[in-house]
C-alpha cells in the first residue's frame, strides 16, 4: 500500500510533468486566410446602387446609409451570417470579406438578378410606406420613382429602375408588397 | 392630386385608404329629406331649415352634438346655437379623447407639431394606436420614413416602440413591441416613470405582463434618444384608467424631459375634432360638453357630455351635425335619439340616418366647400374646395337657422 502510494508522489512530484502542466502552451490561435469575418469596407466610393441589400439574404443585415460626405454601406453585426454575398454583388468593391473579393477577381464572377415587384390590393392601405421609404429616385427627378399612389392603389411606376434592394417589403406592414428576386451566378469568359 | 371628370372626382393620388374613399365618396342624398311613415319624402332646403327651427324652438333641452367633421366657421355658427338656445353643445370627443383633455387640463401638454417631429424625433412611440389601420399616412408624412432635416436616413435613423394589447400592423413595423394586458397601461407607465427617475430596483419581474428587462430596454432607448415623439391613441384613453392613463403618459414625457427632449400628442380621429375643441374652448372656455342652460356656459363631463343627456333621457331634441353617433353610442342613447326629435346635418346617410326625423345634406369641406380645420397637432389650415356643387356649406344651413333663432331673441 505504502509502495503504491510513494509511487503515485514519485510519478505526479516530477519537476519535469509539473512544470508541463502548470506551462503547457498550445499553438497559437491563427485566423486562416479564408476565414470571411464581417465585411469592410474598401474605401472605394459607393454610388448607392443597393445591390449588397438586394443579395443580402438576413434581414436588417445591411443598409446603404447617407453620410455627409457620400453613401456607404453599414453591416449590422447581429443580423450579418458573414455568407459574403454583398461583397460579391457590389460591382464597385466597396466591400470586403476574407479572400471572396480575391477570388471573384480571379474568377471573374458576379451575378445577374431581374425582380418582380407584386401588389396585394386587398390588403394594401395605402399607407405609403413603401413609397417613401423606396431609395430609387429620391434626390431626382420625382418622375424617377419606382412606386407612387395614384388611380386608388399603389402603382409600380418604373419597375426597371427597381433595385430590388427589399425596402419596400420590409416595411410594409401586412405584406402587401413582394419583391421576387431572380439571381443567378455568371462567370465572364477568361480573356 | 385629386382628378375631375364631369364634375365627378375620379381619382385621388398620394390619398391612403380613408383618404380616398372621403375624396370619391359614397352616394350622397341629392336633397334634405324627411320620415313620413316607414319612408321618406323629399323636402326643400327652405323647409328642413324651417323645420329644423321649429325642433330646436319648441325643445326645453335641446343637443347639439357631432362638429367633428365639419370647418370651424360651421362650429362657431354652432356655439353661438347652443347660447341662444340655452341647450347642451358636444362634439365627438367625450367619446373619444375627451379623457386626454382631462388629463391635459390637470398637467398640460407638452406637444409640439407634427413639422418638428418630422424633422428631429428619432424615437417615436405610439401606445394604444394603430395608425396603420387609423391614420394610414401617418408613419410616412410624419415619423417613420419622412426624411427628417437631421435625420437623413429616414427609418434607419429612426426608432419606434409600439405599446398595446395585440400586435398590430403598425406592431409588426416597429423595432420594439410591447404587449401590454389589458387596462395594463396605467402599472406600465408608472414602471417607466420610475425607471427613468432611477428606481431600477423596485420594479417588479414583470409590470401588467411586460418583463422587467424589456421595461429597462425601452426606458435607456427613450433615455438615449434626442427627441421622443409619443402617440397615444383610444387604447390609453378608453381602457381602464382612462384619463389617469394620459395623465401618466404625459408625466412620463415630462420626466423624459429631464433627460432630453420629448412631447406627446394625441391620434385625433375625425379631420376636425381638434378644431371644434379649440372653438368650443375661445368661445366658451372648455372644450367640450357646454351646457348652456343656466344661460352661461357650464361645464361638467359626465353631466353636461351627450352620452349622460341621453342616457339620463333629459333632452327633447338633438341636432346632429357631421357625426354618427347611433353608430358609436350604447344603446340606451340611441333608442332615447329615436324617441326625440333628431335632424342630422350631413353629406352621406348614414347609421343616424336611421333614427333621424330630417337629413340635410351638405357640402363636403375640402372637397365642395371651403373651410378651416385644425390638424391633430393643432395646425390650423385652409382646406380649399375642388368642386363646385349646389349643396350649401355647414356655414350656409346653420347660419340661416341662426338668424331664423335671433329673431326670438334679439340681441
Amino acid at each position: 500500500m505504502s509502495e503504491s502510494i510513494i509511487w503515485y508522489l514519485r510519478e505526479f512530484l516530477r519537476t519535469e510533468w509539473i512544470r508541463k502542466f502548470l506551462l503547457a502552451k498550445t499553438d497559437p490561435l491563427v485566423t486562416p486566410p479564408y476565414f470571411k469575418d464581417y465585411p469592410t469596407l474598401t474605401g472605394k466610393e459607393c454610388t448607392a446602387c443597393y445591390q449588397c441589400m438586394m443579395i443580402c439574404p438576413a434581414p436588417g443585415a445591411i443598409a446603404v446609409l447617407r453620410h455627409d460626405d457620400g453613401w456607404r454601406p453599414e453591416i449590422y453585426p447581429g443580423h450579418c451570417i458573414r455568407c459574403g454575398l454583398c461583397v460579391e454583388a457590389c460591382p464597385e468593391d466597396v466591400l470586403q470579406s476574407g479572400r471572396v473579393l480575391e477570388a471573384q477577381h480571379r474568377d471573374r464572377t458576379g451575378f445577374r438578378a431581374t425582380f418582380h415587384l407584386s401588389i396585394d390590393r386587398e390588403i394594401c392601405m395605402r399607407c405609403g410606406n413603401c413609397c417613401i421609404s423606396c431609395p430609387v429616385g429620391r434626390e431626382g427627378e420625382p418622375d424617377g420613382a419606382v412606386l407612387k399612389i395614384e388611380k386608388g392603389g399603389v402603382q409600380i411606376l418604373n419597375s426597371d429602375l427597381c433595385t430590388g434592394c427589399k425596402t419596400c417589403e420590409v416595411n410594409c406592414p401586412n405584406r402587401g408588397i413582394r419583391v421576387a428576386r431572380v439571381v443567378e451566378g455568371v462567370q465572364e469568359a477568361a480573356a | 392630386m385629386v382628378t375631375v371628370e364631369d364634375g365627378r372626382i375620379v381619382a385621388a393620388d398620394n390619398a391612403c385608404t380613408l383618404g380616398e374613399q372621403k375624396f370619391l365618396g359614397e352616394p350622397r342624398l341629392k336633397g334634405p329629406i324627411q320620415r313620413e311613415g316607414k319612408g321618406w319624402k323629399d323636402i326643400t332646403y327652405d323647409e328642413a331649415i324651417l323645420r329644423t327651427v321649429e325642433m330646436l324652438r319648441d325643445a326645453e333641452r335641446p343637443l347639439l352634438f357631432g362638429w367633428s367633421g365639419t370647418h370651424v366657421e360651421a362650429q362657431c355658427i354652432g356655439v353661438h346655437m347652443a347660447e341662444v338656445l340655452r341647450g347642451v353643445i358636444d362634439n365627438t370627443s367625450s367619446v373619444c379623447h375627451g379623457p386626454s383633455i382631462l388629463a391635459i387640463q390637470e398637467v398640460g401638454h407638452p406637444g409640439c407639431t407634427l413639422g418638428q417631429v418630422k424633422n428631429r424625433a428619432d424615437l417615436v412611440v405610439y401606445w394604444g394606436c394603430n395608425p396603420i389601420e387609423a391614420h394610414p399616412r401617418h408613419l410616412s408624412r410624419y415619423t417613420r420614413y419622412a426624411e427628417g432635416f437631421f435625420l437623413p436616413n429616414d427609418y434607419l435613423d429612426r426608432t419606434v416602440i409600439v405599446a398595446d394589447i395585440r400586435k398590430t400592423e403598425t406592431g409588426n413595423i416597429a423595432d420594439e413591441f410591447v404587449q401590454v394586458t389589458p387596462g395594463g397601461d396605467y402599472a406600465v407607465l408608472s414602471a417607466l416613470r420610475a425607471i427613468v427617475r432611477g428606481k431600477r430596483d423596485i420594479i417588479p419581474r414583470s409590470v401588467a405582463g411586460v418583463p422587467r428587462e424589456q421595461l429597462f430596454r425601452i426606458a435607456d432607448r427613450c433615455l438615449n434618444a434626442k427627441f421622443i415623439a409619443f402617440y397615444f391613441g383610444l387604447g390609453l384613453t378608453m381602457s381602464r384608467g382612462k384619463y389617469k392613463n394620459v395623465r401618466n403618459a404625459i408625466e412620463l414625457v415630462s420626466e423624459l424631459n429631464r433627460h432630453t427632449k420629448a412631447t406627446i400628442s394625441a391620434m385625433r380621429g375625425h379631420y376636425n375634432v381638434y378644431g371644434s375643441n379649440e372653438v368650443n374652448t375661445w368661445m366658451t372656455g372648455y372644450p367640450f360638453g357646454i351646457d348652456f342652460a343656466r344661460g352661461i356656459a357650464f361645464y361638467n363631463p359626465g353631466e353636461t357630455t351627450a352620452i349622460d343627456v341621453l342616457a339620463r333621457r333629459e333632452c327633447d331634441a338633438c341636432l346632429v351635425v357631421a357625426s354618427d353617433p347611433a353608430a358609436h353610442f350604447p344603446r340606451a342613447c340611441v333608442e332615447h335619439l329615436a324617441d326625440i326629435p333628431t335632424v342630422v346635418i350631413d353629406p352621406y346617410p348614414n347609421a343616424t340616418t336611421a333614427f333621424a326625423d330630417i337629413q340635410i345634406p351638405v357640402a363636403v369641406t375640402g372637397i365642395d366647400a371651403a373651410g378651416t380645420a385644425y390638424r391633430m397637432d393643432g395646425v390650423p389650415i385652409r382646406m380649399r374646395r375642388v368642386l363646385k356643387t349646389d349643396y350649401p356649406s355647414d356655414e350656409e344651413i346653420l347660419g340661416r337657422m341662426y338668424a331664423m333663432l335671433q329673431e326670438d331673441h334679439p340681441p
